[in-house]
């Protein structure tokens, strides 16, 4: 460990600057919460002397992890914050929430299970979640804000099993795709338009049958269930990561779970999934860089505002979907750079969180609103399923997956 | 394979990377965190330039007269606000006293302290680490021929703040007073400040309204200028204390001129060092690329050129031990210069600590402090990281980091 690591693990690299506080999105809209320094190193110190506080304000934490990217000195604040959040369920002192945050926490924690009732028939099920009743029951009886942008289901994106039997002993070069529960459930195509233009890359795609990478559960404070789907999910990559497969992100938590979270889990595939995993456009860059990313492109003559997702921002390797799209001749695009758009996972669905969620989006909206009426863009891309869903619920702005517009550049979808 | 790396997010970072950008060069900006603009009082301070420049070895001594006016230019063009302080203009610091300025928002200057007026300074209800009574004792003391008044402002939407005892930081405030409902409620206020000063007998003394926390300068997210309102009475706006609202504005406002330009940032990445390898036998080397430690993986970036703004001591680019052998600069593991002793004993004075940093040659190019040789040919060195300067009691931090960065950015 080098002395810098060293220091950020300590607490005392904290300076007290505030700067974490004044950049987080929950403090700015909500008194009670203390704020990343407050709850990260000031308490730290009582949490190491044993007092350990309930969860209930470490819960109004949303996870964003601005405060990381902020800090001026390295300071791992949501680490401490969410080992707190772990510690509180364990504590001496533990306060649990009432029953019904429970089985709220529970059914948001369990997005992939949501999403295979959901897929058995996502007709009805998207009927069901638009009448007012059922959104209504959800509120009263789960605590789920009716008036949520809660995504709709779809054709769900199948499994692709490894033909060839070992992993890696394939001819031609392949790809493991870790989905993640919004591809899978509740936007396939895009899952199986990342797949086709995996192929016109020349990269074979398989898609094991992976379970949540275990965000939402501890978002939602089931730490247990995460680790195991955690554990679940690097064997199966496993052969492939021995082999020296890249594992490809396209939704960025998945994507910052599978980078920050994994690593730490004791199996020996954790510590090659940190670096073997990649963002879709990070991974594509380095086929660019290295000369192997076809450049095949159709001119598509568009304007695109773009929202940096937090969870990528964390992953700390800048825009690379802006650097491949910009290749692609007619395309012009505005980093937004506006802030978190405030769902944070499944955040801004929780009832009590709903307008807080809304207010902290409140500047990203402003920014897209401004941005389409002076002419500049007249669409919205990002790369998080949620902030998507957010972003059109709080501007009305047609928002896709970046991908999209690299897909129409290959002449592989046509909308 | 980026035209230029630029390592570190502070004010020559930033000044660095929107220069290049701005000669259309392909940049990117890669920093750890938000870096010290947080910390910027919203003054760009110059110092003494011409006595400076005669300074052995100081930042200046490297650039003739042009070059750091070049560097002002850059920072009125990207800021119209700023204007240059040809004769003596003077700005509150937030503890109500008076200091000096070089470049510094129109907004803040202060009016002449020989005429008389009244000030009413408002005060926002629950502004953290904001002593009025201070304030306002400084001022009747700088300002003998005025009064100096003191009047609450209280914003309906820090209620609940209010109501718990929790005090809203300088940053939120901006916020409110640049949004539409923060504007209208200053508005009100003032208006109701010149009734009551006119009812008061005082129609014909001037009257200046005082209020911290505002910041009326620089675009927004939405990149159009959030903050347009005339108010019925002038209003002077205090510099910032941290976590600071002009840091806060200024910083995004530069990412986004960064970014608008088509350069490329990456936050929450940490540099550790590059390679390279010597041309010929002898120096300088041909830096190739640096490692940055992302999320899970390290990166090997390429560039032509490697821009070095870790800051100094303070920003966090020079690590220094527990013993104080282990001093060293903590991205290219460059030579610094350190003086025998590091403090002197009078906190006030000039510290000998203030002078560590890289010595570089005319172009900015790091040397050897033992044989004066260029190290790296295409690694520039900007800001604090410079040695053989105090930006505490020379008075030249802004001036230092923002010619510095335009100058590497010439270079690129």
């Amino acid at each position: 460990m080098d002395v810098r690591n060293e220091l950020t693990a300590r607490l005392d690299a904290c300076q007290k600057c505030n700067v974490c506080t004044a950049q987080c999105p929950v403090a700015k809209v909500n008194p009670h919460f203390p704020g990343p320094k407050g709850l990260g190193p000031d308490m730290e110190r009582f949490r190491r002397g044993q007092f350990i506080p309930g969860e209930t304000t470490l819960d109004d934490c949303s996870n964003c992890k601005t405060c990381e990217v902020t800090c001026p000195s390295g300071v791992k604040i949501t680490e401490m914050i969410l080992d707190a959040r772990r510690a509180a369920r364990k504590g001496p002192h533990k306060t649990m929430p009432g029953v019904k945050l429970r089985l709220r926490g529970y059914v948001l924690g369990r997005a992939e299970y949501l999403g295979k009732l959901g897929v058995l028939w996502p007709g009805m099920a998207n009927q069901a979640l638009k009448l007012n009743l059922v959104r209504w029951a959800l509120e009263k009886g789960l605590g789920i804000s009716q008036k949520g942008p809660l995504p709709a289901y779809g054709k769900p994106l199948e499994v692709i099993e490894d033909k060839a039997g070992r992993a890696g002993v394939t001819s031609g070069k392949q790809v493991v795709y870790f989905p993640g529960c919004y591809t899978r459930y509740n936007e396939g195509e895009t899952g199986r338009i990342m797949i086709k233009v995996l192929e016109h890359i020349g990269y074979k795609t398989i898609v094991p049958n992976f379970h949540c990478c275990g965000l939402p559960l501890e978002a939602n404070g089931q730490f247990d269930k995460a680790r195991k789907n955690g554990l679940y999910n690097l064997e199966l990559m496993r052969p492939y990561l021995e082999a020296g497969v890249p594992v490809i992100a396209s939704c960025t938590s998945c994507g910052l779970t599978l980078k920050e979270d994994y690593p730490k889990l004791s199996a020996s595939a954790a510590q090659m999934i940190g670096a073997q995993t990649y963002d879709l456009f990070e991974f594509l860059w380095l086929l660019y860089e290295k000369g192997e990313l076809p450049l095949d492109f159709q001119q598509v003559n568009a304007s695109f505002g773009y929202h940096l997702p937090c969870h990528l921002k964390a992953q700390g390797i800048g825009t690379p979907a802006l650097r491949i799209l910009r290749l692609i001749p007619g395309v012009k695009i505005r980093n937004l750079d506006a802030g978190c758009c405030g769902v944070s996972g499944s955040y801004g669905f929780k009832a009590e969180k709903y307008d807080k969620a809304m207010k902290i989006g409140s500047p990203l909206f402003e920014a897209v609103n401004v941005g389409v009426e002076q002419g500049d863009f007249q669409e919205m891309l990002t790369e998080c399923g949620v902030c998507k869903v957010q972003i059109q619920h709080g501007t009305s702005i047609p928002t896709e997956h970046p991908l999209r517009i690299l897909a129409k550049a290959y002449n592989i979808i046509h909308e | 394979m980026w035209d230029a790396i630029v390592v570190g997010g502070g004010l020559a970072g930033w000044t660095a990377g929107i220069r290049a950008a701005q000669r259309g060069k392909k940049v990117l900006i890669v920093t750890e965190g938000v870096g010290t603009l947080y910390y910027f009082s919203g003054i760009f301070d110059y110092g003494d330039v011409a006595g400076l420049r005669h300074f052995p070895k100081h930042p200046y001594s490297l650039f003739d007269a042009e070059t750091i006016d070049r560097g002002k230019q850059f920072i009125k063009e990207l800021c119209p606000e700023y204007i240059e302080n040809n004769k003596s203009r003077h700005a509150l610091t937030v503890l109500g006293t008076v200091r000096q300025g070089d470049l510094m928002p129109r907004s803040m200057v202060l009016p002449d302290r020989q005429e008389q007026g009244i000030f009413v300074l408002l005060v926002p209800e629950g502004l953290k680490d904001f002593f009025p009574e201070i304030v306002v004792s400084n001022m009747a003391r700088e300002f003998p021929g005025w009064q100096v008044k003191v009047k609450r402002v209280h914003a309906e939407i820090l209620g609940e703040w209010e109501r718990i005892g929790k005090s809203a930081s300088g940053i939120d405030y901006a916020a409110i007073w640049r949004s539409k409902e923060g504007q209208n409620l200053l508005a009100q206020e003032i208006e109701t400040i010149k009734r009551e000063q006119q009812g008061a007998g005082s129609k014909s003394e001037r009257i200046a309204v005082v209020l911290p926390s505002l910041v009326s300068e620089y675009f927004d997210a939405s990149r159009t200028k959030i903050y347009g309102k005339d108010y019925s009475l002038p209003v002077i706006e205090m510099s910032s204390f941290i976590p600071s609202p002009h840091g806060r504005y200024f910083a995004e406002y530069l990412k986004h001129q960064f970014t608008d330009l088509g350069g490329e940032l990456m936050i929450g990445a940490r540099a550790a060092a590059l390679t390279g390898e010597p041309v010929s036998d002898k120096q300088p080397k041909s830096c190739q690329e640096i490692i940055v430690h992302s999320m899970g993986k390290v990166l090997h970036l390429k560039a032509k050129k490697f821009i070095l703004a870790t800051g100094g001591l303070l920003g966090g680019g020079i690590k220094v031990g527990i013993e104080r052998k282990s001093i060293h600069e903590d991205v290219f593991d460059l030579p610094l210069f350190v003086p025998q002793e590091w403090s002197a004993s009078r906190f006030f004075a000039p510290q000998p600590f203030a002078q560590i940093g890289v010595e570089t040659d005319n172009c900015l190019r790091p040397l050897d402090t033992n044989q004066g040789q260029v190290i790296w040919d295409n690694v520039h060195v900007v800001g604090r990281m410079l040695a053989h300067w105090d930006p505490w009691t020379q008075r030249c931090g802004g001036g230092v980091s923002v010619t510095s960065g335009c100058a590497a950015a010439e270079i690129i």
